[in-house]
């Protein structure tokens, strides 16, 4: 018998559906504009969400839909709407198992051994666009747990930051409904949330208690850059809405805001592709991220990539 | 360099020759999979198929699966072929005769699991080949698919050891070859060069299963090697590896096999990689059906 190996379960549907081609053509003009990828099997995702507009414009088919994201009088406001109606009830905690897997096993114990060897034992991390919470949260719970492990006798905070005062009150409050907890384990809603109003639950105080949260606007450049010597930054589903220009500012703040080695990590579908040549992609398994390097190391060193 | 673990492995290899069950469609396939699909002759790929007995069965039960959604069932092997297409008909004869070397009880990897990884390899060397501009595609199809073939004479040669190496491969986390190196004193590379030697597959192709873990040290002038290592890579990073992860973070563009290739292929620059790899996510669904359909039991 072969030997019993963790099994991975490709989760995407069986079979696919075939597309109106005209959707391929969305696509590549959603990820020229904004960053953001749909491949085959999650072009089902970017349909759904043009067939969720349409009604809403003088569009009745994806052709016409198309035209009106060309349009330069439709396209900017389209484009936005398009864009929510994408990211709408993509948040949750624990929204990425893939990058926790890989920030446990490959990015801590890099960082870790980086920061140890100049004498630090305090890592900093930015949620930058934090939304109503889950991101810092995620974070809070994930390091927590690695506080009796990998972190052991280590400190860290979170910076977490939004445009919107209306998200960050939320997102103090702490408090989340069963969709927001969907892919949230029963170990972790029992350690690190308690029961309120409803059926809700909310997160304890030692997971709020390493976490900043403020108002930031990403174009703010004074305010940008004060954000210094980060070890990690998340910046999820936020670039999307930036044009090129904007968005270049924003990520060369982020490029000086981290210490090398430091990590850059976006939503599992955008790509920093013809925006940034500073930042590395580099692969993890079954993820990516952006690496700023240490100063005359290739991306490859400093991620302690093998030759094989 | 000769060693005493390579002159055992080479003694072992030897005998493997003598199987009962050496693949007689290989030779005339692999030279079918080397045209360009519009040469193929169906009179060909019906000749081959007829090679095999079992494979013709097996053909009709995948063109009548519902996957393929036929109004009527197909009834002879030419309505199969059409249905299924040449390209997928070679798929599964390459599964089948390689396949079919090995006893169910001799697999130390999971046999789904290796044809996931040797088929997504395949799909994305071809599809990585393509966008570089490599001349021929076909061919690192063949290269992706073969490069690992000494992961099976590994699990025929040498089945119990390979058993505690993948173990522990999967325990640590690490590759595969690093962990074959020091548990066996040989990789799957060394051993599948045994057999593509053994097998008479062409040379670029050997010198890819040969050196695939090694682009720094292999022979210089074979785009093949580097295109299979960063395809292989790929896979192994996206879900169709060998079945566990291994942890650790690989800047693809600072590897020795990606600024090789821009040498010559100055195409590579504009490839977007975080896009291509997006990409690959499809042919994880595209490869894990296509190898259930091959491997399902009839």
């Amino acid at each position: 018998m072969p030997v019993e190996t963790q099994k991975f379960s490709p989760t995407a549907p069986k079979k696919m559906e075939e597309h109106d081609p005209v959707y391929l053509k969305i696509r590549d003009v959603v990820y020229q504009a904004c960053g953001i990828y749909h491949s085959e099997e999650k072009l089902y995702l970017l349909s759904g969400a043009c067939k969720r507009r349409m009604p809403n414009t003088k569009a009745s088919d994806a052709r016409q839909y198309l035209e009106l994201l060309g349009a330069p009088a439709t396209r900017p406001v389209e484009m936005r709407e398009l864009l929510n109606e994408i990211t709408i009830g993509e948040t949750c905690l624990f929204r990425s198992p893939p990058q926790l897997a890989a920030l446990q096993n490959v990015v801590l114990p890099e960082l870790i051994a980086a920061r140890s060897k100049i004498g630090l034992r305090k890592l900093k991390i930015w949620s930058a666009g934090c939304s109503t919470g889950e991101e810092p949260y995620t974070l809070s719970m994930f390091l927590l747990e690695q506080s009796e492990k990998l972190l052991r006798g280590w400190a860290f905070e979170i910076t977490a930051t939004d445009l919107n005062d209306r998200s960050i009150e939320t997102a103090k409050a702490g408090i989340y409904g069963d969709y927001a907890l969907r892919n949230t384990s029963e170990h972790f809603k029992r350690k690190y949330f308690k029961s309120v109003e409803g059926e809700k639950l909310q997160v304890r105080e030692e997971v709020k208690a390493p976490i900043t949260f403020s108002r930031l606007n990403l174009s703010d450049d004074s305010k940008m850059l004060f954000v210094k010597s980060m070890d990690l930054i998340f910046c999820c589903n936020v670039l999307i809405y930036f044009d090129v220009a904007s968005k270049r500012r924003v990520i060369s703040h982020f490029y000086s805001g981290l210490q090398a080695p430091g990590y850059f990590f976006m939503g599992p579908a955008e790509s920093l592709y013809q925006v940034s040549d500073q930042f590395r992609l580099v692969h993890l398994p079954g993820t990516t991220t952006y690496v700023k390097a240490l100063p005359g190391s290739t991306g490859a060193s400093v991620a302690g990539a093998s030759k094989s | 360099m000769i060693t005493a673990a390579n002159l055992e492995l080479r003694k072992r290899v030897e005998k493997l020759r003598a199987l009962p069950s050496s693949p007689a469609v290989l030779k005339p396939l692999l030279e079918l999979l080397r045209q360009p699909a519009d040469n193929i002759s169906l009179e060909r790929v019906v000749q081959l198929v007829s090679y095999e007995k079992t494979i013709a069965a097996q053909l009709l039960r995948i063109a009548n699966s519902p996957l393929y959604g036929r109004a009527s069932p197909a009834e002879s092997i030419q309505a199969a072929i059409s249905t299924l297409g040449i390209q997928r008909i070679e798929d599964i004869l390459v599964g089948n005769c390689i396949g079919n070397l090995i006893p169910h009880d001799k697999w130390v990897v999971d046999p789904g699991v290796f044809w996931r990884h040797s088929f997504g390899c395949a799909l994305v060397c071809r599809e990585f080949a393509e966008r570089i501009a490599y001349p021929d595609i076909e061919k690192a199809y063949l290269a992706g698919l073969l490069h690992d073939i000494g992961i099976i004479v590994n699990s025929l040669a040498y089945t119990e050891d390979y058993r505690a190496v993948l173990a522990a491969a999967v325990q640590t986390g690490r590759p595969l070859d690093e962990q074959e190196q020091e548990t066996l004193g040989f990789t799957h590379c060394d051993s599948g060069v045994l057999l593509a030697k053994t097998w008479q597959l062409p040379a670029a192709i050997a010198e890819v299963i040969e050196w695939h873990h090694d682009v720094t040290r292999g022979p210089q002038g074979n785009a093949l090697i580097a295109i299979v290592h960063l395809g292989d890579l790929l896979c192994r990073l996206r879900g169709l590896g060998y079945g566990y992860e291994e942890w650790r973070a690989i800047d693809l563009q600072a590897d020795a096999a990606w600024v090789e290739l821009a040498k010559h292929l100055p195409k590579i620059a504009d490839i977007d990689l975080a896009r291509f790899t997006l990409d690959l996510d499809a042919y994880v669904v595209r490869i894990t059906s296509l190898v259930d359909e091959i491997f399902s039991p009839a």
